[in-house]
């Protein structure tokens, strides 16, 4: 692995089934260090499967994933030393708290990562803590996960990534089912990472954050990327968005006229004339 | 019990189970005696001490060790209304239940006929039952007082030292944290499905819910377990489990250690 | 049937641990080698649905409620190995934090509920199932039907555990020290409750649950169901042996039928059937009316105080029970065997991998 070498992922030709369905076809792309990206699509437009890929968590039939011009393969995962090094440098964030939730206390499931790359005690703790009051769940340390609220589950989660002090990090649908106050810490965080300091991936089919989150954007289809773009180039697409599913046409009334068009909530309005 | 005993009683399950839970979370963490001691003191001592009120041949002997467990009890500010509530009640429920009956059937020389011709209490069947519901009794108090004063983790941690595989406890651990996760999935089902309830529901139908909302569960189970299987995976998993452990031994362990274990071997000495 | 500390002496609690322990570890082997690094997570998700299945509070017939273990569904899922270690996670977890069982007890438990649960109903579920569709009636019948006897089977050796412990472990006075009720109460106690209610209980959420499956993902039963398919673990031979453990398991059962036959069989006779007069007539009998010897034969004599049975005439002197003496028995006499034979295999096939 060629620690320098600027594209962060490659893939190309992808494709991946499950069982008989088709996930991911001929897929490509090319993401490199520093980026936020935004990964947009319907639900079944094959975002969290890219995800699972990027992550080494799957493997496609056909088609080629390179991380730093590394190859990722099962045969490549099997060699410990790669896949150590791989597993610290490449985060995941998923979707389900729970299912990433999975030690009893949140200073075990912060301190697991450390554990498993073979960290001394002290180094684990000490990384453990910082992680958690920079998530700011110090407080939280010797909780159960079943006793979180989903904000909480949520912080706990990004923290037991971020504590390995990953260069990219993958999110999947980060903001969903929490409350307002907590979707807003997680902005935050993406926003945060605009510095470039990590390259940072996030599937999410809430358009009103893209702006917020990413630079640039894929738009997944039927397991195939049909459009990349900035946000503002995306999301002044109307057409594309209303084909892609990304956004509604329900009936509303303003101005005391009732109709209905595609648009976007919480994205500072939308004022037409009629 | 009503059509809607068996969903409300389901749920009452449910609830009382994470009641259990929190309230032990919640006195494992305050201070006293027993809470401040090294988890494997506890684990072993206690341990220790059941072994021995199950081999105890005297009823003497029992109800020394129950008074032991009740001294350990108020050095660990555990309340008698908890005990009483968690232990001592319902154990004299079952376990009264089955002695009662051996306090007349036990052969044996008689203590008292009774006007009811044929059967009568015998010396033998007093005993019997005595003993019975003290070793019950007392080896359910010393575990509970485990549970109450010991975090969950610890005390699984602790199996460690009596040589339980390193991937056991992280099993049990693991187990003890979805069962919370699985409850509240079913209890959500069940509340769900009362709540849409008019009327009644005939058993065939109530039965119905139950193994309809059993194997919902098992597929949520399964696919509980693959994803958890990829996030272990994600943050470095490959198989070696590798667990945190803090304990330190100090003169106050040492020292509660050799206590525990003077009593156990004094009462199989003597209850032998 | 979850039995707390007190009920059980300390030398059967040991008994029952030694007795489970090998299964554990067997089971953990197996399971290590199917699952490799899926096994913690798959293994406790399915402990605590088994954990979770426990509570449920199940209308029987009758207007009554019941629970029932879960032994079915996860041995059908799981297979006889997984579901051994499944339900005494979830055992374990209900003894040590919810104080629903003893830990001392614990072995027992494990042994009554987990193991022999589990491998009784692999055993009638696999001979009954025989080779119909995932998705048949038979075979949501024969998991239904293997739940049933299996929980029973289980209750019966909790009876005997619990129904010997007055016989064995008395105090100065001749108290029972534990659990006080001879197997002629306990045997019919226990039986009673699980032939009707437990055993109902178990049977309605196994086959409810398999019917569930057989409609939403019938993948979920291939694993273990004796159809070959890729990647499953099915012995070819294993239909024919589960045939073979249940005509086993129903000879055990029937021994006790050999009460019924009356007098000694020809030439067992022993030394106080040549002392007794009317037995003497009954062996001259059969004997095409030939004449005996006048009193014991001398070498019949010298012989015969050389070995002293442990059970003699099958009877185990404690079980004052006949037909419960001669299936003890059995059991034990087969279970003597088959440890022999395993132990033989286990040296002579050294490191042979068997699934």
């Amino acid at each position: 692995m060629n620690p320098s070498d600027a594209t962060v992922f490659e893939i190309t030709g992808l494709s991946y089934h499950y069982g008989k369905v088709p996930a991911l076809n001929d897929l490509s792309l090319k993401i490199e260090h520093g980026e936020r990206i935004a990964l947009l699509g319907a639900n079944g437009s094959g975002k969290s499967t890219l995800l699972h890929i990027l992550d080494a968590l799957a493997f496609g039939e056909k088609g080629e994933v390179k991380f730093r011009g590394a190859a990722l393969t099962p045969q490549g995962m099997d060699d410990e030393s790669f896949a150590y090094d791989f597993r610290r440098r490449v985060g995941m964030v998923f979707q389900n708290p729970d299912v990433q939730l999975f030690n009893p206390t949140v200073f075990d499931e912060v301190a697991f990562g450390p554990l498993q790359m073979g960290w001394t005690h002290d180094k684990v703790n000490e990384a453990a803590t910082r992680a958690l009051e920079g998530m700011e769940i110090a407080h939280l340390r010797d909780r159960a996960p079943h006793h979180l609220s989903g904000g909480e589950k949520k912080r706990v989660a990004i923290a037991s990534v971020l504590v390995l002090d990953p260069e990219v990090v993958l999110l999947d649908e980060p903001t969903v089912t929490l409350d307002p106050k907590s979707q807003s810490q997680v902005i935050d965080l993406l926003v945060g990472w605009k510095s470039g300091a990590k390259t940072v991936i996030t599937a999410t089919h809430q358009l009103e954050l893209v702006d917020a989150i990413a630079d640039k954007c894929f738009i997944m289809q039927k397991g195939q990327i049909v459009a990349t773009g900035t946000p503002a180039e995306i999301l002044s697409d109307g057409d594309l968005l209303l084909r892609t599913n990304l956004v509604h046409s329900h009936r509303h009334t303003h101005d005391g006229v009732t109709h209905s068009h595609p648009h976007i909530h919480g994205t500072g309005g939308h004022s037409h004339t009629h | 019990m009503s059509q809607h005993g068996f969903l409300s009683g389901s749920i009452a399950a449910f609830t009382h189970a994470l009641q259990h839970a929190l309230e032990s979370e919640e006195l494992a963490r305050s201070d006293g005696w027993l809470q401040r001691l090294n988890p494997r003191v506890k684990l072993v001592g206690l341990l220790a001490l059941i072994v021995a009120t199950a081999a105890s041949r005297k009823l003497s002997v029992v109800l020394l060790i129950f008074a032991v467990a009740l001294v350990m009890a108020m050095a660990s500010r555990v309340q008698w209304k908890t005990l009483l509530t968690r232990v001592w009640l319902p154990v004299l429920g079952f376990t009264g239940v089955i002695a009662v009956p051996a306090i007349f059937l036990t052969p044996g020389e008689v203590f008292w006929r009774s006007p009811f011709g044929g059967v009568h209490v015998t010396h033998a069947g007093l005993r019997a039952a005595a003993m019975l519901v003290s070793r019950v009794e007392t080896a359910a108090t010393l575990s509970t007082l485990l549970i109450l004063c010991t975090p969950w983790t610890h005390v699984l941690k602790a199996l460690r030292s009596l040589h339980v595989p390193v991937e056991i406890v992280a099993i049990l651990m693991m187990t003890h944290r979805y069962v919370y996760l699985l409850i509240e999935t079913a209890n959500e089902m069940f509340v769900a499905r009362q709540s849409r309830m008019v009327g009644r529901l005939d058993a065939a139908a109530q039965r119905r819910v139950a193994t309809r909302t059993g194997g919902v569960l098992l597929g949520k189970t399964v696919q509980l377990g693959e994803e958890v299987h990829l996030a272990m995976q994600a943050r470095g998993f490959r198989g070696d489990v590798r667990l945190l452990d803090e304990f330190r031994m100090a003169a106050r362990d040492y020292a509660a250690l050799a206590l525990l274990l003077g009593i156990t071997a004094a009462a199989l000495y003597v209850g032998h | 049937m979850h039995i707390p500390d007190g009920y059980l002496s300390p030398a059967t609690c040991a008994v029952l641990y030694g007795g489970a322990a090998p299964f554990w570890y067997v089971s953990l082997r197996k399971i290590r080698r199917r699952l490799h690094t899926r096994v913690i997570p798959l293994l406790s998700v399915f402990s605590a649905f088994s954990f979770v299945i426990m509570m449920f509070n199940l209308p029987l017939p009758g207007g009554t409620t019941g629970h029932a273990v879960g032994m079915g569904v996860t041995t059908v899922v799981l297979g006889p190995w997984g579901s051994i270690l499944a339900i005494s996670v979830a055992l374990t977890i209900q003894a040590f934090f919810f104080g629903d069982g003893g830990i001392t007890a614990l072995g027992a438990n494990c042994f009554n509920m987990a193991i022999v649960g589990s491998l009784v109903t692999y055993v009638v579920y696999r001979s009954i199932a025989g080779r119909s569709p995932l998705t048949s009636r038979r075979r949501m019948f024969s998991a239904a039907i293997a739940a049933y006897v299996a929980i029973n089977t289980a209750a019966l050796f909790a009876a005997v555990e619990f129904g010997i412990q007055p016989l064995l472990f008395k105090d100065a006075m001749g108290a029972p020290l534990y659990a006080p009720y001879p197997l002629s109460v306990a045997i019919p106690a226990m039986m009673i409750g699980h032939l009707t209610f437990a055993g109902a209980a178990e049977a309605i959420i196994t086959g409810g649950i398999v019917a569930y499956l057989q409609r939403s993902d019938a993948s979920l039963l291939a694993p273990f169901s004796g159809m070959a398919a890729e990647g499953a673990v099915t012995d070819a031979r294993t239909p024919i042996l589960g045939r073979l453990w249940a005509g086993l398991a129903a000879l055990m059962l029937l021994t006790p039928l050999g009460v019924l036959a009356v007098g000694t069989a020809w030439g067992e006779w022993s030394v106080k059937d040549f002392a007794d007069a009317a037995s003497r007539e009954r062996i001259a009998a059969a004997s095409q009316h030939r004449a005996l010897p006048a009193g014991v034969p001398e070498g019949l004599h010298r012989l015969s105080s050389a070995w002293t049975a442990p059970f003699p005439d099958y009877a185990p002197q404690f079980i004052k029970s006949e037909p419960f003496g001669y299936m003890l028995s059995a059991m034990f006499g087969v279970g003597l065997i088959l440890a022999v034979l395993w132990l033989g295999r286990k040296f002579l096939l050294r490191g042979g991998n068997t699934p």
